[in-house]
């Protein structure tokens, strides 16, 4: 406007602009048009007094109207900044390692958080921590994934409940409303506060201070009671104690129920200690298992037994009667009560039924192993309502065969924790009942989960005012709650871990919150400072204070004469940080101590259990447990150790009775225990009892995300509780069969070997014989040459005598590796896509099979039969030997697959990238190419960490050395039967494992020269159970 | 002296053969005619969009899997490429071998040879994980690199063995049709039509010379052709017998399905010549029942074959002493597919001996539903080939099994629609037998040996 005045008005020596000629010429229609701001309105045109040009104005504004607002929204503004300040330990491309500590059910497991670019991207076991080793569960690889699960919640919410407690909405809200309520309700008394068993003394002392300064009371409630252990001691010995189970140190280990390399108290720590003696040249360890569901303890056994839930006290009864009684072993045959109790078990040991001899020839291996030997019992499926009594006799027997003190460790460092037992669930019941409480604060643990009717909790909520649950989504608890406050990840924040007494960890966080969540002791710090009763150790609101004023006052303190704990807290503090354990046991853990007094009353009060002729026993799954991580795809696609089946819970029943009640593999079947019934497919498994069901516990979430939600049912449903004591097995059920059929889904499509020379195995007799034994050679002969390989030579050893079948492997590949998941309808279609796989193969008997585990990953063969079929040369061999996939160059004509013997390759059938959810491409490792469909996969041996060794030995000016690269498998196995390495080194641990005689390459005689060889398993019994059945196998 | 049987029927005249077989080209099409091309096109859409949503959300809607990897894409390719080899044998061996029979049905023997390989070839381009890719098989100087395929690979072999089969077979194919295309040119009355098949017809004038190049050209592309009914099938077999898998990993396997390949392809000329000499009655006198009768002949012979191959393959499994080998062998016959196994055995081996009765090697409706039979046992053949033998090899633990989707059947049966629609086409737009082919051979076995 102003500017059109330039010629008119200009100032005096302004220099002359003009715009246009018209404005030069200063023509008057041109001034005049100037003066209108706006050109002319189209409307005039219009004739105005019609009525209609109001309509066109209203038209033509409301159309521009929508057309600015629809089509002129601002771009979202996409900042992109320079990393200009970088943060000093952070360089992108390069990996952060972060020692940390985990708690997952009532395992420890030190901690290396693999992070890139701030993000924690895969967990490893830390070799330093005393209980894991190194070792890593599949359960803990998960994990990680629960960190990105798209499932949890990002902000704080309120459920909208309606009189029953059952949840009808959910609402976002703020924590500044929830502290108010809860402050409130805190002020007013009445306060529960419930989590699971502590296991360190940090988060122990801060319930405690908590609930002393606020007058609330603490119930410690865990999934699956493991108390009884405890229990049991305190009645055998007179002391409350979780004793430390020592099995490197026993020869001769009788397992009685207890899965402790699957699910008992810490499978990883007892399958590192297991594996290193099952040495067949050294004095190799002899396991007897005596169970009634078929677990990886059993599978793993020299020698197993079968019995009933509520027979497993009568086969420890048995032996100790063989062995006191009838060999008169001990001066206990003298002990009236002692005799009295065992006699009246007369009856019930005939009734187990187990071969001649069986338990003569296990007493007198017993007895010739005096404190050499190790008597478990235990665990969920062991759980009846005997279970006390079962761990008395154990105690007993221990005692008895001089194995107290020497393998059972109760006093250097005993296994902490376990006070999260069901006498807490009828006192909090109780409690509620009674009107003592009105509000219920609960943190990390599910009760309205795993709490089934008989417990009561489910009525008692009706009472409540107000529950809190201190969690991470809208869970089976977290719909009972009127308030969800989300709890930091446990990777998001800080804690410590204590698994066994003395051995202490610190859990650091590797990342900052994702989301709006707070560490849920921070809630209640807050919590107990707005009601105004918060402690002094409060104040500060900072949990991170609270647990380093801990560590300072209560362990470093305590603790200064052992390791780095002389230098000033600080750097004490910062060490730890970089060390991540604090053992302060190391030395004292190796001292033997004295036997202790048993305490006979106790035991001749034992009395036989009632059988039942249906028993029910719930287990857990080796993968699951107890369902705490059931929304991680990772482990509903592993294939059960046992079963092998994916993504289904289904009811466990014996060949025998299968045929006998003619019940079918997926039929559906009712069971019924007590009033509780539930519905659920059959599954045919070998090797279990009969006349026992077993139904796996951790299934049938509801609330727990999109993966978990609608498999299977909840199995605690049917645990039965009594007063003070939980039944899990050995309950009596009643089953009908139905006309339903549910498609079971494994990725294993054969279960026998057919004869054929797979995995070998051979009895310890027959191995020191002959050290090949049952080893089929063949001889082969080629005309070409053999590759040549000048530097290193890639290889891997997997000693079948040592892996346990446990697919702690697996997860940890599909972790390292990027492997999607791809549902349980593409692997019943032969899509899974993992890259290892563990092979669970059965022989003999179906009553009573063997089994055997054979990991199976690419072979990396130097005659590889995939390389010669690509016809774009999309899969080629590197001259290290390794058998290397060109996802770039693949077109994807799955010729390779076909020709692949051990049938390892892996191919893209859709898009898989494409389709995860985010946050979960966070957990993506970017070393390892994500890829696209159409393509072909498979086992790199890790490709990307051999070049990153090579680097950092190059960077060091060093040569690489053996043992500086570890596959993940390798890295994360609790047994460590895989060994990767240099063939070309003749001092490389892979040669050593390579020059024993039980190495073999499996199907050797197609002449592909895999660089992947297995060593026979070795059973430490007489007889192998295929012998009868084993004619045609090795020679052809 | 026995007398010859006429390769003509209807005491024919030169002017009458031309009118004949161009009148099929001339004349508006017919009621019957367009229903069958509607159908067909029809069918070939539902193809497109069939391989259009495999290609758009990936290979995975079909029914393969690991161990399965391959299944319907290569069955039918296999199957289609197994069909084209007839042609090749009527129109290039029996015409080296002077066999004047063949006159009258090469052409159209030769059109289904080009039509079954321009169908195979579709498969092994989209059965690949990656389709927009599948020209790296090519090796050819690029900027990838360059990335060079691998000659090891016996896919890349079948690249080259169905490309030059099918140049060969097109080439071979049109050089022969020039002199027919001519006289449609020269009989044309408008001018699209005259201009149409004046480019096509090469600009051929019927001269002495020109006759004298063709002769020689044609009989040069028939040498050329004749291997390749051995060759190409013998390669396509390599897919197989070079993997080391029990069951594809034998040395039987090229005489054994370019057996195969010659049954199934006689197979389908049968059929389609039933058809054609129903679409088209004045055809009778061309395509008569000698040749039928010959043809049948042919199959019975090539179904002994592939049943020896059949039982030979049993017997080289037990001999082996290989346990994989005696394995999958027991499993074809009788595991969970020991009904394609069976299939198989009684379309390709049983019902093809019926022709040993003159009455139903000479019965029309007899021989085109056992032609129909031999077609399916042939697919099943392939089937039991590529998916029993990849369902259950070395280890137990990998075994699966193969299931069928909608979108294998839909490119199994939509594969037909693209065949016929273009086959149908061919009928109306090219001389479905050869004129100058069918001319000199006009007095053979005739009473008045006046022609010839």
């Amino acid at each position: 406007m102003e500017d059109t005045k330039l010629n008119s008005n200009k100032k005096p020596g302004a220099p002359n602009y003009w715009l246009s000629l018209e404005q030069w010429r200063q023509d008057p229609e041109f001034i005049e048009k100037t003066k209108n701001e706006f050109s002319q309105s189209p409307l005039s045109n219009v004739e105005t007094e019609s009525g209609w040009a109001r309509r066109e104005f209203l038209k033509l504004m409301g159309a521009s109207l929508a057309l600015t607002t629809f089509g002129c929204v601002r771009r979202p503004a996409q900042k992109i900044v320079p990393y200009v300040n970088r943060p000093e330990e952070v360089v992108p491309g390069i990996a952060n390692y972060y020692s940390s500590t985990m708690i997952e059910g009532h395992e420890t497991f030190g901690l290396v958080v693999k992070t890139r670019e701030g993000r924690p991207i895969k967990i490893e076991g830390n070799p330093d921590h005393p209980d894991n080793q190194g070792g890593l569960s599949a359960s803990a690889h998960a994990a990680l994934l629960s960190l990105y699960d798209p499932d949890r919640l990002v902000e704080p919410k309120r459920n909208i409940l309606n009189k029953n407690k059952t949840n009808a909405d959910m609402i976002s809200t703020t924590y500044e409303k929830i502290d108010e309520a809860v402050s409130k309700a805190v002020k007013k008394g009445s306060v529960a506060v419930v989590t699971q068993g502590q296991k360190t003394s940090a988060s122990k002392q801060f319930f405690r201070d908590f609930t002393r300064a606020t007058k609330s009371q603490l119930f410690f409630i865990d999934s699956v009671d493991e108390t009884t252990v405890k229990r049991g001691q305190r009645a055998s010995y007179g002391k409350s104690v979780f004793p430390r189970y020592q099995i490197q140190k026993a020869r001769l280990i009788v397992s009685v129920g207890a899965d402790f390399l699957g699910t008992y108290v810490t499978p990883v720590s007892f399958s590192k200690q297991f594996s290193k003696r099952r040495n067949p040249d050294g004095d190799m360890n002899k396991l007897i298992s005596f169970e009634s569901v078929l677990s990886l303890t059993g599978a793993n056994a020299d020698e197993r037994f079968q019995v009933k839930p509520t027979q497993k006290l009568t086969a420890v009864m048995a032996i100790l009667s063989d062995l006191i009684i009838k060999k008169g072993r001990t001066s206990y045959s003298a002990d009236r009560r002692v005799v009295r109790a065992l006699k009246s078990f007369d009856e019930a040991i005939k009734a187990l039924h187990l071969p001649e001899g069986a338990i003569s020839r296990i007493t007198d291996e017993l007895w010739s192993n005096r404190g050499k030997s190790l008597v478990l019992s235990g665990g969920m499926q062991s759980k009846t309502s005997k279970a006390l009594e079962l761990q008395v006799a154990t105690n007993f027997l221990n005692s008895v065969l001089g194995n107290d003190g020497k393998t059972i460790d109760y006093s250097q460092a005993s296994q902490r924790g376990f006070d999260g037992g069901a006498e807490n669930v009828n006192k909090l019941v109780s409690a509620i009942n009674s009107g003592k409480i009105k509000t219920l604060i609960v943190q990390g643990t599910n009760l309205a989960y795993f709490l089934p009717e008989t417990s009561g909790f489910k009525e008692a909520i009706k009472k409540l005012d107000l529950i809190v649950y201190l969690g991470d989504r809208n869970d089976e608890t977290g719909r009972i709650s009127d308030y969800i406050v989300p709890d930091h990840h446990q990777f998001e924040t800080w804690g410590d871990s204590e698994g066994l007494s003395g051995v202490y960890a610190i859990q650091q966080p590797t990342i900052r919150p994702l989301y709006k969540t707070r560490a849920f002791q921070e809630s209640l710090m807050k919590w107990a400072n707005l009601s105004g009763m918060g402690p002094n150790r409060f104040k500060e609101e900072s949990w991170y204070k609270y647990l380093q004023e801990h560590w300072k006052y209560n362990i470093w303190s305590k603790n200064r004469s052992v390791s780095f704990a002389s230098q000033s807290f600080d750097d004490f503090w910062y060490e730890l940080l970089q060390k991540g354990v604090f053992d302060t046991s190391r030395t004292k853990r190796s001292r033997s101590t004295g036997a202790r007094n048993f305490n006979i009353s106790q035991f001749s009060k034992i009395s036989p259990s009632e059988e039942h002729k249906w028993e029910l026993a719930l287990y857990q799954k080796s993968i699951l447990k107890d369902g705490a991580l059931a929304n991680m795809a990772w482990l509903q696609e592993l294939p059960d150790p046992v079963t092998k089946l994916v993504w289904d819970n289904y009811v466990c029943i014996s060949v025998q009775d299968a045929q006998a009640q003619h019940i079918k593999e997926g039929q559906v079947l009712n069971l019924k225990v007590g009033s509780t019934s539930v519905s659920i497919p059959a599954h045919i498994q070998p090797g279990q009892k009969s006349g026992v069901l077993a139904l796996a516990v951790g299934y049938g979430r509801k609330g727990a995300g999109k993966v978990a939600d609608g498999i299977g049912v909840n199995a605690y449903q049917l645990a039965q509780y009594n007063a003070n004591e939980v039944a899990y097995s050995g309950l009596p059920v009643e089953f009908s069969s139905t006309s339903d059929y549910v498609e079971l889904v494994t990725p294993q499509g054969h279960h026998s070997m057919e004869g054929r020379q797979i995995a070998i195995e051979a009895t310890h007799d027959q191995y020191k014989h002959n050290k090949e034994a049952n080893i089929h050679r063949h001889k082969i002969f080629s005309l070409w040459d053999k590759h040549e390989y000048k530097g290193h030579k890639w290889g891997m050893s997997i000693d079948l005598n040592t892996c346990n079948g446990c697919s702690a492997c697996v997860v940890a590949c599909q972790a390292e590796n990027n492997i999607p998941v791809v549902g349980k309808k593409y692997v019943m279609e032969g899509r899974i896509m993992q890259w290892i796989r563990v092979d669970r193969y059965y022989s003999g008997d179906p009553n009573d099979p063997s089994i055997l585990n054979m990991p199976i990953t690419c072979h990396h063969c130097d005659n590889a039969p995939c390389e010669t079929v690509c016809p774009v040369a999309a899969t080629t061999h590197s001259d290290e030997g390794l058998n290397t996939m060109t996802y770039n160059r693949c077109v994807g004509t799955r010729y390779c697959g076909n020709n692949c013997p051990y049938k390892v390759r892996r191919f893209n059938w859709f898009n898989y990238t494409k389709d995860i959810k985010k946050p979960l491409n966070m957990a993506l490792n970017p070393e390892v190419t994500v890829r696209v469909r159409g393509v072909m996969e498979k086992c790199s041996f890790c490709e990307p960490r051999i070049k990153s060794a090579k680097e950092k030995a190059k960077q060091d000016g060093r040569a690489l050395k053996d043992g500086d690269i570890l596959t993940a498998c390798q890295q994360s196995c609790p047994a460590d039967a895989i060994v990767f390495g240099d063939m070309n080194d003749p001092n490389s641990k892979l040669s050593q494992m390579f020059s024993e005689k039980r190495t073999y390459s499996l199907l050797e005689e197609l002449n592909a020269v895999p660089a992947l060889k297995y060593q026979t398993k070795i059973r430490n019994t007489d007889k192998l159970k295929t012998e009868n059945s084993k004619k045609d196998q090795g020679g052809h | 002296m026995i007398k010859r049987e006429p390769l003509v029927l209807g005491n024919k005249s030169l002017k009458d053969v031309t009118e004949d077989i161009c009148e099929v080209v001339e004349r508006p099409p017919g009621k019957a005619f367009l229903a069958a091309l509607f159908s067909a096109k029809m069918l070939f859409i539902f193809y497109i969009i069939v391989w259009g949503c495999i290609v758009a959300k990936g290979i995975g809607l079909m029914g393969i899997n690991s161990p399965v990897g391959w299944g319907t894409a290569i069955i039918t390719f296999v199957f289609w490429i197994g069909i084209g080899h007839a042609g090749t044998l009527i129109s290039a061996v029996l015409f080296l071998f002077r066999q004047k029979w063949r006159t009258s049905i090469a052409r159209t023997a030769e059109a289904m040879t080009v039509f079954a390989v321009m169908t195979a070839g579709v498969f092994p381009l989209l059965h690949t994980g990656r389709p927009w890719l599948a020209y790296w098989l090519l090796p050819y100087p690029n900027q990838r690199g360059p990335l060079w395929v691998n000659f090891r690979s016996p896919l890349l072999w079948d690249v080259f063995a169905v490309s030059t089969y099918a140049t060969v077979s097109i080439v071979f194919w049109y050089i022969g049709m020039v002199p027919d295309l001519a006289t449609i040119r020269d009989r044309a009355k408008n001018k699209i039509r005259k201009t149409v098949y004046g480019a096509l017809s090469l600009g051929w004038r019927g001269t002495a010379t020109q006759w004298n190049h063709f002769e020689m050209v044609y009989m040069l592309l028939a040498g050329l052709a004749t291997p390749l009914v051995l060759s190409v099938h013998s390669i396509v077999s390599f897919d197989f017998a070079v993997a080391n898998l029990p069951g594809w990993h034998t040395t039987i396997f090229p005489p054994y399905f370019v057996a195969g390949a010659i049954f199934s392809g006689f197979g389908m000329v049968v059929t389609l010549m039933v058809i054609i000499r129903e679409v088209l009655p004045k055809f009778k006198s061309y395509i008569t029942m000698n040749h039928m009768e010959n043809m049948n002949k042919i199959i019975m012979t090539t179904g002994l074959l592939v049943g020896y191959a059949y039982g030979s393959e049993f017997f080289v499994a037990w001999y082996s002493g290989s346990e994989y080998e005696v394995y999958a062998f027991t499993n074809r016959a009788f595991g969970p597919y020991w009904w394609s196994y069976w299939t198989m055995i009684t379309c390709n081996v049983f019902i093809p001996q019926l022709f040993w009765f003159k009455k139903i090697r000479t019965s029309i409706p007899a021989m085109f539903v056992i032609s129909i039979f031999v077609n399916i046992g042939m697919w099943f053949e392939r089937f039991v080939i590529v998916v029993t033998s990849l369902h259950r090899d070395f280890l137990p633990s990998s075994w699966g099994m193969f299931k069928f989707t909608f979108f294998d059947l839909g490119v199994i049966f939509g594969s037909f629609g693209m065949f016929f629609f273009l086959f149908l086409l061919y009928t109306r737009v090219f001389p479905a037998i050869s004129i100058a082919e069918v001319k000199p051979v006009l007095g053979v076995g005739r009473k008045d040996e006046t022609h010839g």
